[in-house]
């Protein structure tokens, strides 16, 4: 089965029908998506200037990263759940589109990074201050949570 | 001050995996592919609209011109037409300046849901005797061969 | 025509609005800036709301979390405020007429009162209960608020292109 029948199968899914005949429950699922997006982007946001050491100086980066992991965790699988349901309605354009392509390698890219060096510069914070290699950790988090969005907007851009 | 002890959580891949999986099982239905206008615009619906150039919307976030579309029976009914924003119209070839008023134009898409005078154009064919491509590639339109310019016949590349 | 509609008409056929409006890329650049500006806005408010809640970041302080999230709130929301204003006076006229335009901008004053009372009320006395793991109820009710007319502000805001 080739990817890109997949995404056909998507599209002419049950779930594929109904996002492309509603008006309404397209724009429910993208409210749905833009109201995860704000929650990830809030947690990445404090967890990842913690390890910067620009905020929360003193306390514990890696319980801040366990604590928030719930949220962080919770917030992107509705984003995921969201995106396939909007991804249904367009996925012959999505299958196409650099954008698309671009910012599913962006994701993928911001989860492995998260669940592995990321992870460990927290731990190795711990609640000192962060070592140069666990400030470079950080930035890349941010700019590589930063191009999946960037490349979510081009999706529809382009 | 100890933190509570972390729940139990269930990694996300299988949990994505499962749901994809899922969300493909559910093809039961053969449904027609629609293109991504479809909330507003019917798929069934294809329309040729041949007239003059009433007036032009070059804006934000979705372009507009109006033509005047002369029936048989020498009827005049207005027509608008929607395309995507200016930037993604200028990637195709398109200008403002080409849609000029009073020039004629050729409009291949599909009509409105609500039935009214409303058409996305796929495919205009500009007063200057070029034609345009409006689609997005692998939208599943007609034209759509998943490349910026479409596969409809005399489309300029 | 009302005053009110008349500015807006008044933005809307201004020269800077229109080069907005029919831009090729400014204007999506201004939009997008908008759109992921809400993670710095509403993502970093939403943690100290659920810090009151009891629902996150429980062992470090209500103030020490306020004092970082503050700053990245402000920030937000400067940068939502300059990018909408701009995206408004781009498409003021139609904006004047769109219900979820309306609907935005009173959920974005409430939006806006909620803290106010929250800081000149309950939060004087911020330091009987900092370090409580769940916040009285007062700063809770506050919290619940935020959560749910930022949310307003977010959908409305979606609602937009729909009218």
């Amino acid at each position: 089965m080739s990817l890109h029948s997949l995404f056909m199968d998507l599209a002419h899914s049950p779930l594929g029908h109904a996002m492309q005949t509603s008006k309404w429950d397209f724009a429910i699922v993208e409210m749905v998506h833009l109201l995860a997006l704000a929650v990830l982007g809030g947690s990445v946001l404090i967890v990842d200037l913690r390890l910067l050491g620009v905020i929360l100086k003193g306390e514990s980066a890696r319980d801040i990263g366990r604590d928030l992991y719930r949220l962080l965790l919770g917030s992107l699988l509705v984003m995921v759940v969201s995106g396939v349901a909007l991804l249904s309605e367009e996925a012959g354009k999505c299958y196409y589109s650099p954008a698309f392509r671009c910012k599913m390698a962006l994701l993928a890219a911001a989860i492995l990074f998260y669940f592995t060096l990321h992870r460990r510069a927290l731990i190795h914070t711990g609640s000192g201050k962060p070592s140069l290699w666990a400030r470079f950790a950080a930035v890349v988090s941010l700019l590589l949570w930063l191009g999946v969005g960037v490349a979510g907007r081009a999706i529809g851009l382009l | 001050m100890n933190l509570p002890v972390a729940r139990k959580v269930i990694p996300m891949k299988p949990q994505f995996t499962l749901l994809l999986t899922l969300a493909l099982t559910l093809s039961a239905v053969p449904a027609y592919a629609h293109h991504s206008f479809a909330a507003e615009f019917d798929g069934t619906k294809p329309v040729r609209l041949v007239g003059k150039i009433t007036r032009v919307e070059w804006t934000n976030p979705h372009t507009y011109f109006y033509i005047d579309v002369v029936d048989t029976q020498g009827k005049v009914t207005n027509w608008g037409v929607e395309g995507a924003s200016p930037g993604a119209l200028s990637r195709r070839g398109w200008k403002r300046e080409d849609l000029k008023i009073g020039g004629k134009v050729v409009v291949e898409g599909y009509r409105a849901k609500n039935g009214s005078n409303l058409a996305d154009g796929r495919l205009v064919t500009l007063p200057d005797g070029r034609k345009v491509y409006g689609g997005s590639p692998g939208d599943g339109g007609p034209g759509d061969d998943g490349t910026d310019h479409g596969s409809l016949p005399g489309t300029t590349q | 025509m009302p005053l009110l509609q008349h500015l807006c008409q008044l933005l809307y056929d201004s020269s800077f609005g229109t080069m907005i409006r029919e831009s090729n890329n400014a204007f999506p650049i201004i939009e997008s800036i908008h759109v992921l500006s809400i993670t710095l806005l509403i993502g970093t408010i939403a943690v100290l709301d659920l810090r009151m809640l009891g629902l996150v970041l429980r062992p470090i302080p209500v103030t020490r979390v306020a004092r970082s999230v503050l700053p990245l709130t402000w920030s937000g929301f400067t940068v939502s405020f300059v990018s909408g204003f701009l995206l408004f006076w781009a498409e003021a006229a139609k904006n004047y007429s769109n219900p979820a335009f309306r609907a935005k901008l009173i959920l974005l004053g409430l939006a806006g009162l909620n803290p106010l009372i929250f800081h000149t009320t309950i939060y004087r006395r911020v330091h009987q209960w900092e370090s409580l793991h769940i916040s009285p109820w007062r700063a809770r009710a506050a919290a619940i608020a935020s959560l749910s007319l930022w949310s307003g502000v977010i959908i409305a805001g979606r609602a937009i292109a729909y009218f």
